[in-house]
């Protein structure tokens, strides 16, 4: 279709005799959120290194805005649960760490590094060394360093895993509103449902030996979303069709 | 600040300043000769007394620290380097910088007199043969253990290998890179010491042969008069370094950082801290 961003083409991996990611077929629209949920093993970080460039894949083909980009890096934003943020930089040149590793960082870099970072609530830390921050805020910082890149496709791939319950409900609200504002696309791994449904526009079920794709369920469940959308009856139906898809039985 | 001053200067001052009492006690209560150990006031006379005839000798030592402690620098980095992105080469030339490390270096005197003659640049070879081996080891240790995550993060950046190298596995290894060259910091002035003991020939050109016809001459004091010398050049180009570390590496003690003086204060917020 003419406005997805990403489109991949019986993709597939194998390491050795082990095959992570049996061939998949997808594509994404543009701006959409979509969730990927699976349990470890099921080759979720696989298909993200595909389609980050870090593995080429063994067939098929990987599209970005229509041109091929299979195995090659430097088209996407990236971020693992953990934050990866370099500890002897500062807050701001964390955010413009992408730019630091390609060619010369601008005064418009920092300058655009202040504005996202004021305005999603990090404006006082911008002089702060990572080990100062919290989890949370350090998560933030790891973000805002994924938005600066402008590419349009951000893979964020279990980015709340390590925080607590409370931190993580705040972060994926946090998330939301970035995400609104952004008007990026988002492919978002993680092995919480309840984090699945309560982001995205759709939820990619994925099961384990071989990896692979074994539902692609919408989300019906409106925008803008509250706390009140956890207990919603169609997140619950959404959630119950998910557990029995990874756990099996019901239905 | 002052109670900083006081914990980082006055405390290591007094404890120097003690024991150099409780030498003095020990020489006075036991009645010590003066030809077996001299009070550590005469000692630091012995060194005052001949200071124009010292002076040269000491800014002789100084140097060849310094110029064998930076040549030690750049080749155990560049050894470092090159067996951390090489494995081939780091197989081929790991077991002969072990090797090196097992000649004595007292015995590479004679030869290394031989090739380069007596000047300076025997002693010089010889500090940085010292100094280049805990540098290498540190480093490569430092450069092998960057975060794979971290490199992988800027692989999908779109970075280059030497922006790669410069950006993050530098500044990663900082820490380890610092302690090398604190250790080797610690053996310069001793590679000092032995260089100039291994290939000088005459009193009147180095410190340590000063120090050996002081002992055949029984001038007890100047003996320890000069190794109290070697011992503060010693420290200071330990701390000399250690100083460094502590510019070079803010993010291990400061929660913020201060605006480098090359940017332009609109250019970086001022700190709201409330640390």
């Amino acid at each position: 279709m003419a406005n997805d961003l990403l489109q991949l083409r019986d993709v597939g991996k194998s390491f050795g005799a082990t095959l992570a990611l049996a061939p998949a077929s997808l594509a994404i629209q543009d701006g959409s959120f979509v969730a990927i949920v699976g349990p470890s093993g099921c080759g979720k970080s696989t298909l993200f290194n595909v389609i980050a460039g870090l593995l080429q894949p063994d067939a098929g083909e990987v599209r970005l805005e229509g041109e091929v980009v299979t195995g090659t890096a430097g088209h996407v934003g990236y971020m693992l649960q953990k934050d990866l943020l370099m500890p002897w930089r500062t807050v701001q040149d964390n955010i413009t760490m992408a730019a630091r590793l390609t060619r010369r960082v601008t005064s418009d870099d920092r300058a655009e590094a202040r504005r996202v970072a004021r305005q999603y609530g990090l404006g006082e830390f911008l002089t702060h060394y990572p080990h100062a921050l919290s989890g949370g805020m350090r998560q933030r910082v790891a973000f805002m360093r994924t938005l600066v890149t402008r590419h349009p496709l951000l893979l964020l791939d279990e980015p709340f895993g390590a925080l607590d319950a409370q931190t993580r409900l705040e972060m994926q609200q946090w998330l939301l509103q970035v995400w609104k504002d952004a008007k990026r696309t988002v492919l978002f791994i993680t092995h919480d449902v309840d984090e699945s449904i309560f982001l995205s526009d759709r939820v990619l079920v994925m099961s384990p030996r071989p990896g692979r794709i074994i539902a692609d369920l919408a989300n019906p469940l409106a925008r803008p979303r509250d706390l009140d959308a956890l207990t919603d009856p169609q997140f619950v139906a959404l959630k119950r069709q998910i557990l029995h898809l990874l756990h099996g039985g019901g239905e | 600040m002052s109670r900083t001053v006081l914990r980082n200067v006055a405390i290591p001052l007094l404890s120097i300043a003690l024991l150099l009492l409780v030498w003095q006690g020990v020489v006075a209560v036991f009645d010590v000769k003066p030809y077996v150990a001299p009070r550590p006031l005469a000692a630091i006379q012995a060194v005052t007394d001949n200071w124009g005839l010292l002076w040269p000798l000491i800014l002789g030592t100084i140097r060849e620290t310094i110029y064998g402690f930076f040549y030690g620098l750049l080749l155990g980095l560049g050894f470092a380097v090159v067996m951390a992105k090489v494995p081939f080469l780091h197989r081929l030339i790991y077991p002969v910088l072990v090797l090196s490390q097992g000649v004595p270096i007292i015995a590479l005197g004679a030869p290394l007199v031989l090739i380069l003659g007596f000047g300076v640049t025997p002693k010089i070879v010889i500090v940085a043969w010292i100094v280049f081996f805990p540098v290498t080891v540190n480093v490569l240790a430092g450069l092998s253990h960057v975060d794979q995550d971290l490199l992988n993060l800027a692989r999908v950046y779109g970075a280059s290998r030497w922006r790669t190298f410069l950006q993050i596995e530098i500044p990663a290894s900082s820490t380890s890179i610092f302690a090398g060259l604190k250790i080797g910091a610690t053996y310069a002035v001793t590679g000092a010491i032995i260089g100039e003991l291994a290939t000088t020939s005459s009193s009147g050109e180095s410190l340590a042969l000063y120090q050996e016809h002081a002992n055949s001459n029984f001038s007890t004091a100047a003996v320890y008069g000069v190794t109290m010398v070697m011992t503060v050049i010693g420290i200071s180009w330990f701390m000399l370094v250690v100083g460094s570390e502590v510019l070079a590496t803010p993010w291990q003690r400061r929660t913020t950082a201060r605006r480098a003086w090359w940017r332009r204060a609109d250019d970086v917020t001022e700190s709201t801290s409330v640390h």
